[in-house]
């Protein structure tokens, strides 16, 4: 057999998974086209965010295993970021001389903070959504991983990062609005176009983020790079052997998946018009955490997924009134089950349902062109 | 210390009981250096502590001159030592093909890996390195999925791919047949002068086949050095292994 000289299964493989991640994409980008509902288009622009914050979590957890309780402060830093332009940009009606917000007015606070003068420029602000996640995931992740921290001390220590970041915000009410966040924003507008959190804009702006997140994480796990990251997954200590610099690839992991999270959280931003500490409380860290376990962590497309279906679920019930109560005792039965019977998620089963589709189509006579089959099957011939 | 690689008067405690004691032996460049001793004689350790696995308590070891204690296991790999663990080591959730991809590791940064796709490790270089170990009909398997001998023998084909200048081999034929042991000295036989190879055994039969000097190890200290017949000859050695089989026994 020398198929295997020939043919290579993993190039297919990735062939495959970016048709389904593109059709995928195009389905979500088609929705408006069906569903004229500006109410329901910004519901499902939050679920789409989501999606993306579970992708981000997929790269660091799914694939290089650095389980990040703390997801939810990149994302919330994210949702400031834009807050704080955005309400640079409103008119303000009430109070507010020389621009200053609102809340600062109550708080007694006379003049614009330093650190938020740079927040009028909207080209500064989008950068600092995705830097400042992006910086602060690096420290702390320098820290965790030259020490060589791992496994469960590496989940208390982002919980507790998170945890931090956000009694941080409260405390600092003057700044940052404490508990009601910062609300009463002005509308986004880039490119000449605005974006009503209840329009189209919105929600064709999301879809687009998440198809380039999507593919851009794809990208880096189909890299060299994102190989040594499921080696140091597997076996972290054998990769260090090899030369490469662990601490290296983890605090990369560690930081690109803040930096999508920091994307994330700006669109959550514009879809809400506020941003509020519960944006990275402990809870939301905790449901990402569920969402990729339901939707298969070390798929970037089933932690997607995984985020929309647990999140549209959990909208649906709550509309209906029903199950408000019972939801988090639901999520929890869910994870469990879901790591019970299905470690890889729903992605794993389309895997597996696949797989059975190949073989049953194998099963019927086979064509003369046998090499197609591949080297692979060669031990399961008497079967 | 002289020598391609030398270990000068290493040593290293384990809560107070000394595995490796005041160890001193060099290898020259392209050597096949045989290591064995009885079971608990430190050799493992040894290996350890040349790879950076273990931090030495006392002695310096030197790879063309150069002090390696102070440097990282990654340091020491991009040094140029490559190391077969005792317990085969691999990526167990990772293709075959991806194994030997992960050692080929010619590139080791971040962004110098992150824009390379496909196949990272030369694809005709990697297929002929998987027929030699008698793999290229499991490239595109989990390597978790592998027979012991077959994941010994990925180990080893990920040292090939590595490259490094020295090859540090941790029993690379326990748990083979006879047959894949013989293909096992064909290929260290090959690996010999293009790299400096340490090769820890206990079968005398392979060490025949491709030691030229052995040096053996009993508690923690270097017992005697010399070809394959001196050592069968040595008073000490064969009472080393007294009440362990006997030395071709061990
Ligand atoms: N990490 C450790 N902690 C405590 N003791 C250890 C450790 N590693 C090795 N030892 C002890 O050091 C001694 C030497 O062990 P080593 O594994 O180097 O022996 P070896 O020569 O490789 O033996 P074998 O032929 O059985 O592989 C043994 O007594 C072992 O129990
Ligand atoms: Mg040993």
């Amino acid at each position: 057999m020398s198929a295997s000289t020939t043919h290579n299964p993993g190039h297919r493989r990735t062939w495959l998974q970016i048709a389904i991640y593109g059709a995928v994409c195009l389905t979500i980008f088609l929705v408006p086209t069906i569903l004229d509902n500006d109410f329901l288009l910004n519901k499902y622009s939050r679920y789409l965010v989501f999606g993306i914050l579970a992708i981000a979590l997929s790269l660091s957890w799914g694939y290089c295993g650095i389980l990040n309780l703390g997801q939810a402060a990149s994302f919330g830093l994210g949702c400031y970021c834009m807050a704080m332009a955005l309400k640079l940009r409103t008119v303000p009606v009430h109070t507010g001389d020389d621009g200053l917000p609102d809340f600062m007015v109550w708080n007694n606070v006379t003049e614009l903070p330093w650190f938020w003068v740079p927040f009028h420029s909207l080209p500064f602000a989008l950068f600092a959504g995705i830097a400042v996640p992006t910086v602060l995931a690096a420290l702390v992740g320098w820290f965790m991983f030259r020490a060589r921290i791992t496994g469960v001390y590496v989940a208390i220590i982002t919980l507790a990062s998170l945890v931090v970041v956000n009694l941080l915000i409260i405390d600092q009410q003057r700044y940052t609005g404490g508990f009601n966040g910062i609300t009463d924003l002005a509308q986004l507008e880039l490119f000449g176009l605005t974006f009503d959190a209840y329009s189209r804009n919105s929600y064709y702006l999301v879809a687009s983020v998440l198809a380039a997140c999507l593919f851009a994480a794809l990208a880096i796990t189909k890299s060299k790079t994102g190989l040594i990251l499921q080696a140091i997954r597997d076996h972290e200590d054998r990769v260090r052997y090899f030369g490469y610099d662990v601490a290296h690839y983890k605090i990369f992991a560690f930081s690109a998946s803040a930096a999508i999270a920091g994307i994330a959280g700006m669109l959550y931003t514009i879809v809400m018009e506020f941003a509020s500490p519960t944006f990275l409380d402990v809870p939301l860290s905790l449901s990402v955490v569920i969402w990729c376990a339901v939707g298969g962590r070390q798929s970037l497309l089933g932690a997607a997924l995984g985020a929309i279906v647990v999140t549209g679920t959990q909208g649906a019930l709550s509309d209906s009134g029903i199950f408000l109560q019972s939801w988090t005792l639901l999520m929890g039965m869910i994870f469990v089950a879901s790591v019970l019977f299905l470690p890889k998620g729903l992605a794993g089963l389309a895997e597996l349902a696949g797989e059975r589709l190949r073989r049953l189509g194998r099963d019927t006579p086979p064509p003369v062109k046998t090499d197609v089959l591949g080297p692979v099957r060669e031990g399961e011939g008497l079967a | 210390m002289t020598g391609y690689l030398a270990l000068d008067e290493v040593s290293v405690s384990f809560d107070g009981f000394r595995a490796v004691d005041g160890l001193s032996f060099s290898v020259e460049e392209g050597e096949l250096r045989c290591l064995i001793g009885p079971n608990g004689a430190g050799k493992s350790t040894a290996l350890d502590m040349i790879c950076g696995k273990v931090r030495p308590t006392a002695g310096t070891i030197f790879l063309q001159g150069r002090a390696l204690n102070r440097l990282e296991e990654h340091e020491i790999a991009r040094a140029g030592i490559g190391r077969k663990f005792q317990v085969p080591s691999v990526f167990r959730e990772l293709t075959v093909r991806q194994n030997l991809d992960v050692a080929h590791s010619r590139q080791v940064g971040v962004w110098a890996n992150i824009a390379r796709f496909g196949h990272h490790a030369d694809r005709d270089g990697l297929e002929k390195l998987a027929e030699l170990v008698g793999l290229e009909d499991r490239l595109e398997v989990p390597a978790g999925h592998l027979s012991h001998g077959q994941t010994q023998w990925l180990e080893i084909a990920m040292l090939v791919a590595q490259d490094p200048r020295v090859i540090l081999m941790d029993e690379p034929t326990a748990g083979m047949t006879v047959q894949e042991t013989r293909k096992t000295a064909d290929l260290f036989n090959r690996l010999k002068g293009k790299h400096t190879l340490i090769v820890v055994e206990h079968d005398m039969g392979f060490i025949k086949e491709i030691g030229d000097v052995i040096s053996v190890m009993h508690q923690g200290r270097l017992l005697a050095e010399g070809s394959v017949g001196e050592i069968e000859q040595h008073a000490e050695v064969r009472a080393a292994y007294l009440g362990s089989g006997g030395i071709s026994g061990a």
